[in-house]
């Protein structure tokens, strides 16, 4: 049974549909919130809810389906998209994937499909989510670094070795040594790989 | 090309030659050249010819007994030559025939022009080699003076091919069970009966009015064969000829013409007679392909709807499906309470919705009718709009609905709804060629004399030249099924089914107009 705060949030015009997706996706263990246009979504919508995917029919009068995932993809909200539709062409098939959608569904749904790509929203969320809290402890921890230790640890990120740094700051390769594993002390990881990686999360958050 | 196939001859079919090929020769044998059966008006081997056409070349043996006995009976010529002139003739026939029945497609004597001009082709060569032989036969036998073998060729000549031309649809109408039925949808029609009088009045004029002036008023005639022509196709063609024939054969007897005057007459009937199938075959051919083209625009009018009904059928389909999967997890999680209920309520409910949607195609297909209902025009019109809206905003079209008058129409939403679809689908490719701040996509209505509201959807683009716009409605100047070519065509159809008109106008920028009834009372301008 999947987790109670889990929401699916549904757009669709016709009222039928979008109940009975509600009833399906609520018996399945789902919390829903169901909506029956994009502009009563978009009052409704925060970044902050919680692990949630969005479930909208591309044809819809007002904004439309896409219209909506372009939007959601602009104002920086990372909520999964699966995008339902009457009569599937690959254009618009094409455009729902080019704003990352998770699946595209043609109606009528097949159930399982529907709910394996929810599942699928979910825990693609979930990791979203995880590298976002291990992003905000790693940048938490990187405060108590000096500037020194930033120094290096920036040489270190982008693949220098230890005597070019030692060259380049003027120090010792012994001081470096100490430096870098002083470095990996603070920031709680193990190896220079994962010092890598994290940073580098850090990094493309920053950009995003 | 497959030949149809030989009817099977009963002994009642063999009574009705040999009997009806008498009588035909003993009715028509006036004016005889020396005795023989060379007459200025010969109808029975018309008769000969469609047996053969019906049942075989092995009729000819038939004919061949039925002339024996003619010329025995009604001639008194010897039996030897008799029978030998019989031989000689019923060959002929049987080839004539056998060359007919060869290009024969089906049980129509002949299908438009083409056809017309061969079997016109073959009877007149046909009966030219028959009455050759005849009289060289004749001649050889001793019983035309050398003098008149030209004179008797002639006569010869032309009462058989005459009496062919003339006669024969005639004939194959009556002796064919489609024929027969369209003989008396004719007889119950009044227009027929305004026909008859109109040929009788024609004839009266041709003969008591004209024939002292060497019927300076045979064209009279003319006026009924065409009228007939026109109006009834080949049938009404074929039954004013007979008449006319047969009027102008019992007027000569009855006047005492000469045979040479006959004969004359004779030339002017054929003339009259195949003008008059021509112009009828024609009428059908046209009649026919417009059937046909409808019965296209049907189907793809249908296909179009089936589109759309597609549509809306995926909606009740994807909320049956989600609402029975509930159903089954409610179950699994022991939960037999009221929303269970409640879902198996709107499982009903939406196969019902499922159903109608089916119905409605189903009648399309069957009737080409529509479902018609009360609608609000307004409603009509902000629907289909709305539904472009998304794709406006996409392709930066400014898309407006000016304020429409209130007013509602009688007719079916989807296949209106097809209309302005296609109608705003081709607005949106015409302005997409042009810049992007100019752009502008414009629908609106207004009220046009009583009981009529006209529809406009005009673009910014670049407007249809007249030579474009004349060609516009024209199915298969685009062999797309959508945008400007069919859908077009299509829309143009489902307008004029509920009974308005749809057109395009030449200009600057692109502008479609289509008119629709109003609904009685209320129609007036808005509140």
């Amino acid at each position: 049974m999947t987790a109670i705060e889990h929401t699916v949030f549904i757009i669709d015009d016709d009222p039928s549909v979008r109940d009975a997706l509600g009833l399906l996706l609520g018996v399945s263990g789902y919390r829903t919130m169901i909506f029956g246009d994009a502009e009563s979504f978009r009052r409704a919508f925060s970044q902050d809810s919680g692990k949630a995917c969005l479930l909208v029919d591309i044809r819809m009068p007002g904004m439309d389906g896409l219209a909506l995932q372009k939007w959601l993809l602009q104002s920086g909200a990372s909520l999964p998209v699966i995008v339902m539709t009457g009569h599937g062409n690959v254009d618009s098939a094409r455009e729902a994937f080019r704003a990352h959608a998770i699946d595209f569904l043609e109606k009528p749904i097949n159930q399982h499909r529907l709910l394996a790509a929810i599942e699928e929203a979910m825990a693609r969320q979930s990791i979203i989510q995880q590298e976002h809290e291990r992003n905000a402890v790693f940048t938490e921890l990187s405060r108590t670094l000096t500037p020194r230790e930033k120094e290096v640890m920036a040489m270190v990120v982008s693949g220098r070795h230890n005597r070019e740094i030692a060259e380049s700051l003027d120090i010792s390769s012994r001081t470096v040594e100490v430096h870098k594993a002083r470095v990996m002390q603070k920031l709680k990881v193990d190896s220079i790989a994962q010092l890598v990686r994290m940073s580098l999360g850090v990094s493309s958050d920053k950009e995003a | 090309m497959p030949m149809i196939p030989v009817r099977t001859m009963r002994w009642t079919d063999a009574l009705v030659l040999v009997l009806g090929f008498i009588a035909l020769d003993r009715v028509s044998y006036f004016h005889p050249l020396l005795g023989l059966n060379i007459t200025p008006w010969d109808p029975a081997p018309a008769l000969g010819l469609v047996f053969v056409l019906r049942f075989g070349w092995n009729s000819a043996l038939l004919i061949a007994l039925a002339i024996f006995l003619g010329d025995a009976w009604i001639r008194a010529l010897p039996l030897t030559v008799s029978a030998a002139l019989a031989v000689l003739l019923s060959a002929g026939y049987g080839v004539i025939g056998e060359l007919l029945r060869r290009r024969l497609k089906s049980d129509d004597l002949f299908i438009g022009r083409h056809d017309l001009f061969e079997w016109f082709a073959i009877v007149v060569l046909g009966t030219f080699v028959i009455s050759a032989a005849f009289i060289a036969a004749l001649s050889a036998l001793g019983l035309i003076p050398e003098a008149q073998w030209l004179a008797a060729f002639v006569r010869h000549w032309i009462g058989e091919s005459v009496g062919i031309l003339v006669t024969m649809p005639a004939i194959w109408l009556i002796y064919g069970e489609r024929g027969r039925a369209l003989i008396r949808l004719l007889a119950t029609k009044i227009e027929t009966v305004a026909l008859l009088l109109a040929t009788v009045v024609a004839l009266w004029i041709a003969f008591s009015v004209g024939a002292e002036s060497e019927f300076k008023y045979f064209y009279v005639l003319f006026l009924p064969i065409v009228w007939a022509a026109a109006r009834q196709g080949f049938a009404g063609a074929i039954l004013i000829a007979t008449v006319v024939q047969i009027g102008i054969i019992a007027l000569v007897n009855h006047l005492g013409f000469s045979a040479i005057s006959v004969l004359e007459i004779q030339m002017l009937t054929v003339v009259l007679a195949m003008l008059g199938f021509f112009v009828g075959v024609v009428i059908d051919e046209q009649k026919r392909i417009s059937l046909e083209l409808r019965q296209t625009l049907r189907l793809a009018a249908a296909g179009e709807m089936a589109g759309a009904l597609a549509h809306e059928l995926n909606q009740p389909l994807t909320a049956l499906s989600a609402f029975a999967t509930a159903c089954d997890k409610l179950l699994e999680q022991g939960d037999t309470g009221d929303r269970l209920k409640e879902a198996m309520r709107r499982i009903v409910a939406e196969s019902e919705r499922a159903g109608a949607v089916v119905r409605r195609l189903r009648d399309f297909f069957q009737t080409g009718t529509t479902r018609l209902e009360s609608l609000q025009l307004e409603e009509l019109l902000t629907a289909s709009v709305e539904k472009f809206s998304g794709r406006a905003g996409r392709d930066g079209i400014q898309l407006t609905l000016a304020p429409v008058p209130a007013c509602v129409l009688h007719g079916d939403r989807l296949q209106l709804e097809v209309v302005i679809r296609n109608l705003l689908s081709n607005a949106f490719d015409a302005v997409s060629k042009q810049p992007a701040d100019g752009r502008r996509v414009r629908v609106s209505a207004r009220t046009e004399g009583p009981g009529r509201v006209c529809v406009q959807v005009e673009d910014s683009g670049q407007g249809l030249s007249s030579a474009v716009a004349a060609r516009l409605f024209e199915p298969y100047e685009s062999t797309k099924s959508s945008g400007l070519g069919l859908g077009l065509v299509i829309s143009k159809a489902i307008v004029e089914a509920h009974g308005g008109s749809l057109w395009a106008e030449v200009g600057e920028h692109g502008v479609f107009k289509f008119i629709l009834l109003v609904e009685g009372d209320a129609a007036h301008d808005g509140h």
